[in-house]
């Protein structure tokens, strides 16, 4: 007799004792169904992960594949490997080969040559900058706005008259403060500004060399930096865009900064910090109060007053003033340092109540006010850099624009990189290019040094036995330690014939293909065309080569399998145990039907039926939780609460997709596997005898 | 007249621990097609293993078991199972009824194991059964709606629906008040003066023993009296 041949005895019959042992087919489902959950919501949020991962790799840095020295000691990642400091991926001499043997591949759309590093950038105080902001206006010459920089300039001295007498209460030995305040005084003298507002190089010396260091140094920011051809760049990477300026003319040496490493690092502080709280307590939904970092930042705002008082001259002093007093902050003396101090403590001392009316109103009427970055589009930077023999190279950069990738603002990972045109990088790496030789030769000829070629010229320069000596001049302010650094100024031109990109050096290269499902199938084939024109490279794809970022998802896909394992292996146990314990409930009716006729397999499939039954109750229930909640999260989406989680989604929210192959498939495998494992206890059942079930009382 | 059953020399043995209990002690008996026969003794005196031998739940431990001339010991489980829904029928002492089903589904239940018929004409054979046996009315009801008596009849009714040679009773009256086990004996009588079907039913009802053609009494696994 075959099941199929009875199906309604068979259904029936476990229909009745799934009733009758309900708790236990309670138990059995629930399970089953937390399984079917479990599998369709986590599968289908990992694909999905996947998929925006993998536009967020490939549409931001990586492309498809990249290709990298065969020399390398280290991997290519490249958004950073678990190991702290530099990695050592090699270099490629001569891009140009490479790129004619990868361009011969039908498949491949484009070859964009790349190489990464990171650089310092020095960073002066508030008083550097309005000193330079005074050397500007006296080269401009308009007697006006040179007035009205001394007069900010007289400003902030007072400030720091008054934060000198401050230090004084927390310091012991007052020689030093003695000092200072002897040179304050001077600088305050109005004879001396008078000077001073003429241009006379020996007061302004002693502004920048004895005064400005009083305000303090801050610390060096450390940049990452990529240098690219960006034209291709700009083609090939669809997530990237200009946020603000322009990006780098082709042929023109410059940086653009990242978006993210300019909110993050070149902000000032109390913007940042009204930021990040922003980020906490708006969107990630966590209180001010009770919640620790978040009072941590709050107390830190409050005591940011003086990144505001800073930057402001007596005018705006005045102004700000007035309005703190209109939005209801009166100052508690006359003194207009003294009272804005006390104002702007008070006003930046925020609650959940008031955190968000502080905030505009902090943009709207403070912010325009001050500096609110260190650096922006149209000015120069000075970027110093290690070359890979070891020694320290500065370059100066102009900040052609804030660029940003798409969705992706927020994530640390994307943005971490500032671009720079692939001549600077070379300079910065200590490939000597083209226009920097020649500038050697000169220098050598003035020094009497032999002929030396441009790969070894540091050494032949400035190693040792090297005949040269060249003057090290001080550019750091003198409470750096002097380093000794060439001054380039200007090394090389800001120009540079586009041709110099196509060839020479490179660390790696992105490729793009025309198929994005033909990814290993070429990446296999350009490693044999390469070695068929005998080059050496690694070709890897945007998985392998993102490091740890590329492997996330893996390492998620296999947390939740073995989630899934363990919920099964416990359902399962459950199962099997639940079959055995109802065979001895059953011992009776098993008998009664052995006796009656029916072979083993009738009893097996009909515990089989009852465990299918089960399942299919449990994982259509457990698909339709699932749905509801996969449509509630695709219209909702899910927040990115991090920035790496933001990375991960390709942006702040990821709305998972319905996939109808993992909605179906799922259910029945569950149902399937479950099914199948309970053969086992469903063969126990079988073997009882009818004669010994005859002995059983019910 | 053929012999239904043919026991020779026939032992069960049961380990017990690490000892051995001797169920069955080298019997040796016939029973003619169309008996209505009685296994009478004691309690333990082996009148449930013989009835399980002769019902092709167990095989001796020695001797041989002919079921219509088929020896028994050799057949595997399955040859067993097939001999047991083909040739035999089983009325127990508990009714053994199973509950989610109606009467008539119950019934029917050992002929949709054998296959082999339509809906319709198991439809025919089962209510000419419940005709007999008086249970006409009771087609759709649960078996837990009815009293001992009418359960004892579904189960007549299912022991006959495959038309067996032989039908086994394991104390049939011993869970009916003795009205009711008298009108139940008296059925099993008339279907076998109807059908020819050889009765073999255990009993040590002294009542029911007087409405057996033949007693067979056992004591302590042997045979006492035929």
């Amino acid at each position: 007799m075959r099941i199929l041949e009875v199906p309604s005895l068979v259904l029936r019959v476990s229909f009745r004792n799934l009733w009758l042992y309900r708790l236990k087919t309670i138990i059995i489902a629930t399970l089953l169904g937390m399984g079917t959950f479990i599998a369709i919501v986590g599968l289908t949020l990992l694909k999905d992960v996947e998929t925006s991962m993998r536009a967020s790799i490939i549409g931001s840095v990586a492309g498809h594949l990249q290709l990298y020295s065969k020399q390398a000691k280290d991997d290519l990642a490249i958004f950073g490997s678990s190991f702290m400091g530099r990695q050592d991926i090699g270099f490629i001499q001569d891009l140009a080969v490479y790129r004619d043997a990868v361009m011969s591949n039908p498949e491949v759309q484009d070859f964009i040559p790349m190489g990464s590093d990171m650089g310092m950038l020095g960073r002066g105080n508030e008083m550097d900058d309005s000193l330079d902001a005074l050397r500007a206006a006296l080269k401009g010459g308009d007697p006006t706005i040179i007035t009205d920089r001394v007069d900010q300039l007289r400003f902030q001295l007072e400030t720091l008259v008054k934060e000198i007498k401050e230090r004084r209460k927390l310091l012991s030995d007052m020689t030093q403060l003695d000092k200072q305040e002897l040179d304050l005084k001077q600088a305050m003298d109005p004879t001396f500004l008078e000077g001073v507002k003429r241009g006379e190089e020996d007061r302004l010396q002693f502004l920048e060399t004895r005064i400005a260091p009083l305000s303090g140094e801050k610390q060096p920011i450390y940049l990452m930096y990529l240098g690219t051809d960006i034209g291709l760049f700009e083609k090939n990477f669809s997530k990237f865009y200009v946020k603000e300026g322009q990006a780098l003319p082709p042929g023109q040496r410059g940086i653009l900064l990242s978006n993210k490493v300019r909110e993050d690092q070149l902000k000032n502080i109390v913007a940042r910090l009204f930021d990040r709280l922003k980020k906490r307590v708006v969107r990630s939904g966590v209180e001010i109060a009770g919640d620790p970092e978040n009072q941590r930042l709050a107390q830190d705002l409050t005591r940011q007053y003086g990144q505001v008082t800073a930057y402001l001259d007596r005018d705006e002093a005045l102004s700000l003033r007035t309005k703190l007093e209109a939005y209801g902050i009166k100052p508690g003396t006359e003194d207009l340092i003294l009272g804005l101090t006390e104002q702007l403590k008070s006003f930046l001392t925020v609650n959940d109540t008031n955190f968000v009316e502080r905030y505009d109103w902090f943009y709207q009427n403070i912010a325009p006010m001050i500096r609110l970055y260190e650096i922006s589009p149209g000015e120069t930077i000075m970027l110093r850099s290690y070359t890979r023999s070891g020694y320290l190279k500065s370059l100066p950069l102009k900040i052609y624009g804030v660029y940003s990738f798409q969705g992706l603002e927020d994530s640390d990972l994307a943005g971490v990189m500032n671009i720079v045109d692939l001549v600077s990088f070379r300079e910065l790496y200590g490939q000597m290019t083209d226009a920097s030789l020649k500038e050697l030769q000169e220098m050598r000829a003035q020094v009497g040094i032999k002929d030396v070629s441009a790969e070894n010229a540091e050494d032949a320069l400035f190693g040792e036995g090297a005949s040269g000596h060249i003057e090290a001049e001080r550019v750091a302010p003198p409470v750096v330690p002097a380093e000794a650094t060439i001054q380039v100024k200007p090394m090389i031109p800001e120009l540079f014939d586009p041709i110099e990109i196509q060839s020479g050096l490179a660390l790696n290269a992105a490729i793009r293909l025309k198929d994005e499902s033909q990814i290993d199938k070429v990446r296999q084939k350009l490693e044999e065309q390469l070695r068929a024109r005998g080059l050496e490279a690694k070709v890897v794809d945007w998985q392998k080569a993102s490091g740890f970022v590329g492997q996330f998802v893996n390492i998620v896909r296999g947390v939740l399998i073995f989630a899934l394992v363990v919920i099964f292996i416990v359902a399962l146990v459950i199962i099997n145990n639940s079959i055995i314990v109802g065979t001895l409930n059953r011992m009776r009716e098993i008998g009664t039907m052995r006796a009656i006729g029916a072979q083993k397999s009738f009893v097996v499939g009909m515990f089989l039926a009852e465990t299918a039954i089960t399942g299919m109750i449990g994982a259509l229930l457990g698909t339709l939780l699932a749905l509801s909640v996969l449509i509630f999260l695709g219209w909702k989406g899910i927040p990115a609460t991090t920035d790496v989680v933001t990375f991960l989604f390709s942006g702040p929210r990821l709305h998972p997709k319905l996939h109808p192959w993992i909605l179906t498939l799922s259910p029945i495998v569950i149902v399937i596997v479950a099914t199948l494992a309970s053969i086992y206890a469903a063969r126990h059942a079988a073997h009882i005898q009818p004669a010994e079930a005859m002995q059983e009382k019910e | 007249m053929s012999i239904a059953v043919r026991i020779e020399q026939v032992s069960k043995i049961y380990p017990l621990g690490k000892t051995s209990v001797q169920a069955l002690k080298e019997i040796s008996l016939t029973i003619a097609s169309g008996e209505f026969t009685t296994i009478a003794g004691p309690s333990g005196c082996g009148k449930s293993t013989l009835l399980n031998l002769i019902g092709c739940m167990d095989t001796p431990s020695t001797g041989e078991v002919l079921i219509e001339d088929q020896p028994i010991s050799r057949l595997s489980d399955r040859e067993l199972t097939r001999l047991r829904l083909n040739k035999l029928g089983f009325i127990f002492q508990s009714f053994n009824l199973i509950p989610v089903l109606t009467v008539f589904q119950n019934i029917e239940f050992p002929l949709l194991i054998q296959g082999g018929l339509t809906a319709k004409e198991r439809a025919g054979k089962i209510e000419a059964l419940m005709e007999e046996v008086g249970l006409k009315d009771q087609a759709k009801q649960k078996s837990n709606e009815l009293s001992g008596g009418q359960r004892q009849r579904v189960a007549i009714a299912r022991a006959l629906v495959t038309n067996p040679r032989i039908v086994l009773a394991d104390e049939p009256t011993a869970n009916l008040d003795s009205a009711t086990g008298e009108r139940i004996i008296k059925l099993m009588k008339d279907i076998n003066k109807t059908h020819q079907t050889t009765f073999i039913f255990s009993t040590h009802d002294p009542q029911v023993m007087q409405q057996a053609s033949r007693i067979i009494r056992l004591k302590d696994g042997a045979v006492v009296q035929v």
